[in-house]
């Protein structure tokens, strides 16, 4: 019982993450209909800019708030430089063109910041919470994670629901065309959808690098995790993301606890397979997508 | 024009020819009468190894070739081994099987090294095992403990390993276990290959009915290992043994003490070096505890010892290594490590067989030459070697150690065994060994 429990909490806490990164890939998804591959690589180097203030001594949520908006900018000129001249053409140019950027990123963290891992301090403390004498399987920071990631998605939320830019960039990115002709500036919007999901990955890079290591492939196995979180829930749906990733870290925590950690990539890889051959379009997708 | 494609007819001929010949067997290369020594000129000898210089498993391991090259620049500026040079190709695999297959044909057809030495890595040298016998290229002293580079040399009649292996160091800590904490809870954490599988197997001997639960992972896989740690405290354990590479020995820490999960832990020496491991805990609960202290973190864990570390300022080895460390490092700001030692221990083995050789050296006589006097070089090994015709296994044992500070204390003398059943004796000669005063092997 006491390892079910421990296992759940791990898991959950394992999800949030899943969680937090698939909203990045859904809000991309969103804004621009690109599924960036580039969204590991990206976060990994505003975690790495928020390590070098930290070893500078920086307060750690002031290093947060640097990567945060290292993320933001990073995504903005990542769209304006190198995703806007493929906008607009087949949308696998620009989806081959983020497997570039996550390789050029990942050479680049390499030679600046070298390959070695480092220790990556949390915030709060990775230490079990007691009560009483029995100690249970979530920290401090596990708590914060899910706390974050919860705020983020209901942010989100919001944005694309209730205000006026969300439905501008919902629009921008369904049919740039019509948008432009009712006044949306699509071109900010999408620059915005990129900034905005990059800033949502940073946060995830923070939450995964807490209390744990880093190097420049430290986020390589949430390309794949991060995106089968995102399919599962839905690209479409921030609340999909979310549950998506907490299925997801759930699954493969009871799988590595109770099974044995060599199956969970396969269990990952399975859960894919059957979500896409059963609910292609996810399992919280609004809608079918339109044929024409 | 025409001479081309006549040119280009006779080539396609040829071609044709040597590769049916080659297919039939006709062509195969036959050693000349004194075998063959690719590599070797009259001032120099090159040698070939793959190393993880990044990823996951290049904390502590990336060093190791630096105090390689620390080594063989000190011998070859005291005029070499028998007027020779020896040169050092390194290449990165990233502990990557794949990569590590690929480096190794490099050095074998552009390089065109002499001998592979310390290649590192259980999963990574096993990819190129065959190949490099296959082709009769030395491969000398494996950076690892796997049981596959020694056990059965007619089957890779030119690999030797080197570091104590993984079977015997399973039985000298499971016999220390069995005698010393006979009640204990015991659980394994394991590499998922070789590495955990030779070390539960020597585990076992003893400890078969006190193990409750085996955990495991995959290097290079996740690294919340917090299932694993929830595992080991619903089942009770109390003591956890791991073979496991440093990060993992810092990665399991973490997750332990996430879960709130209290044990004893007993490290192979693989994964337990302090300084590194320290420095590790240190830095993810940097605001937690000083960097400083991170060392203190692994006070009380117990691992084995079969090599004299830097912990041991005063050890006649550790001088010559600090010595050479001071005078031929690369970045002379770098502090030597136990990993930087490890590998100018290695080189120094290689040296001590290439000076046994004597001049006349090609890929046969230098096995031939280890095999018949490898058992007698002394060396800065805690226990002697096994090698000989029957066995290509390197040191014979190690003692268990405590680590306090940062340094280990001994627990029990040098333990010499070998792999299955051999009885478990206590044997410190070869702990007396010292170096000669020239610091070269004679």
């Amino acid at each position: 019982m006491q390892q079910f429990l421990d296992t759940t909490l791990g898991g959950l806490v394992l999800g949030a993450v899943y969680a937090a990164f698939a909203l990045a890939l859904c809000l991309i998804w969103r804004s621009t209909r690109i599924v960036n591959f580039a969204q590991a690589a990206m976060a990994m180097v505003t975690t790495y800019i928020a390590l070098s203030l930290l070893n500078a001594d920086v307060p750690y949520w002031l290093a947060f708030l640097a990567a945060l908006a290292a993320g933001f900018g990073l995504g903005a000129v990542i769209e304006r430089v190198i995703i806007r001249p493929v906008e607009g053409k087949a949308e696998l140019n620009a989806v081959i063109l983020t497997l570039g950027l996550f390789m050029v990123l990942h050479g680049l963290t390499a030679i600046t910041f070298g390959v070695q891992h480092r220790g990556f301090p949390a915030p709060v403390s990775t230490n079990a919470i007691s009560v009483g004498d029995t100690s249970i399987g979530i920290t401090p920071f596990g708590i914060l994670t899910i706390v974050v990631v919860a705020l983020v998605m209901a942010g989100l939320v919001v944005l694309f629901r209730f205000t006026d830019l969300g439905l501008r960039m919902r629009a921008a990115a369904f049919n740039g065309e019509v948008s432009r002709l009712l006044g949306v500036r699509v071109g900010r919007m999408l620059t915005l959808g990129w900034a905005l999901a990059a800033a949502v990955g940073a946060v995830a890079g923070m939450l995964i690098a807490g209390g744990d290591l880093v190097n420049p492939a430290f986020m390589d196995p949430f390309v794949i995790y991060g995106f089968i979180a995102a399919v599962l829930g839905g690209l479409d749906s921030p609340l999909g993301s979310v549950i998506g990733g907490l299925i997801l870290g759930l699954s493969l925590s009871y799988v590595t606890g109770y099974v044995g950690e060599h199956l969970a990539p396969l269990v990952a890889l399975g859960i894919l397979m059957v979500v896409l051959l059963v609910r292609p379009s996810g399992l919280f997708s609004a809608a079918a997508a339109r044929r024409v | 024009m025409r001479n081309t494609a006549r040119r280009a007819v006779q080539v396609v001929c040829v071609l044709t020819t040597a590769s049916l010949l080659a297919a039939c067997g006709a062509g195969k290369e036959r050693p000349s009468e004194d075998g063959s020594a690719v590599g070797v000129t009259d001032t120099t000898i090159k040698i070939g190894a793959h190393f993880p210089l990044t990823g996951p498993a290049a904390p502590g391991y990336s060093e190791i070739p630096s105090g390689h090259e620390a080594f063989y620049e000190y011998v070859n500026d005291a005029g070499g081994v028998h007027g020779r040079d020896i040169e050092m190709v390194v290449k990165d695999d990233a502990y990557n099987p794949t990569n590590t297959s690929a480096v190794t044909n490099d050095m074998i057809l552009q390089d065109e090294i002499f001998a592979m030495v310390s290649g590192l890595g259980t999963p990574t040298h096993r990819a190129v095992v065959q190949r490099l016998n296959d082709d009769g290229i030395p491969d000398l002293f494996v950076s690892s403990g796997s049981l596959q580079w020694g056990d059965d040399p007619g089957k890779s009649p030119m690999t030797f390993g080197w570091q104590t292996d993984y079977e015997i160091e399973g039985k000298i800590i499971g016999q220390y276990v069995k005698e010393n904490m006979p009640d204990a809870k015991v659980g394994l954490f394991l590499q998922d290959d070789d590495f955990g599988e030779d070390g539960e197997k020597g585990t076992r001997e003893f400890l078969d009915s006190q193990i409750v639960d085996v955990q495991k992972y995959t290097p290079g896989g996740s690294t919340d290992f917090s299932p694993q740690m929830s595992s080991f405290k619903s089942k009770g354990v109390d003591l956890v043994i791991g073979f496991n590479t440093p990060s993992y020995t810092a990665l399991s820490q973490i997750a332990a003490q996430g879960v709130g999960f209290k044990s004893k832990w007993f490290y192979s020496n693989v994964g337990s070096d302090p300084a590194l491991v320290g420095g590790l805990l240190a830095s993810m609960t940097k605001g937690k505890i000083p960097a400083e202290q991170g060392v203190k973190l692994m006070d009380g864990m117990m691992t084995t010892e079969y090599l004299s570390g830097v912990d041991a300022p005063d050890d006649e080895w550790v001088k010559l290594w600090q010595k050479v460390w001071d005078n031929y490092s690369k970045k002379g700001s770098e502090k030597l490590t136990n990993y930087r030692i490890y590998g100018m221990a290695q080189a120094y083995t290689l040296v001590q067989a290439l000076q046994a050789n004597g001049k006349d050296l090609t890929r046969e006589s230098i096995v031939k030459t280890i095999e018949e006097e490898g058992s007698s070089f002394e060396g800065p090994g805690l226990a002697p070697f096994r090698f000989s015709a029957d066995s290509h296994l390197g040191i014979s044992g190690m003692s268990v150690v405590e680590i306090k500070n940062g340094a280990s204390e001994p627990l029990t003398p040098v333990l010499v065994t070998d792999i299955g059943d051999a009885p478990i004796e206590e044997d410190d000669s070869a702990a007396s060994d010292a170096p000669p005063s020239s610091g070269i092997p004679e």
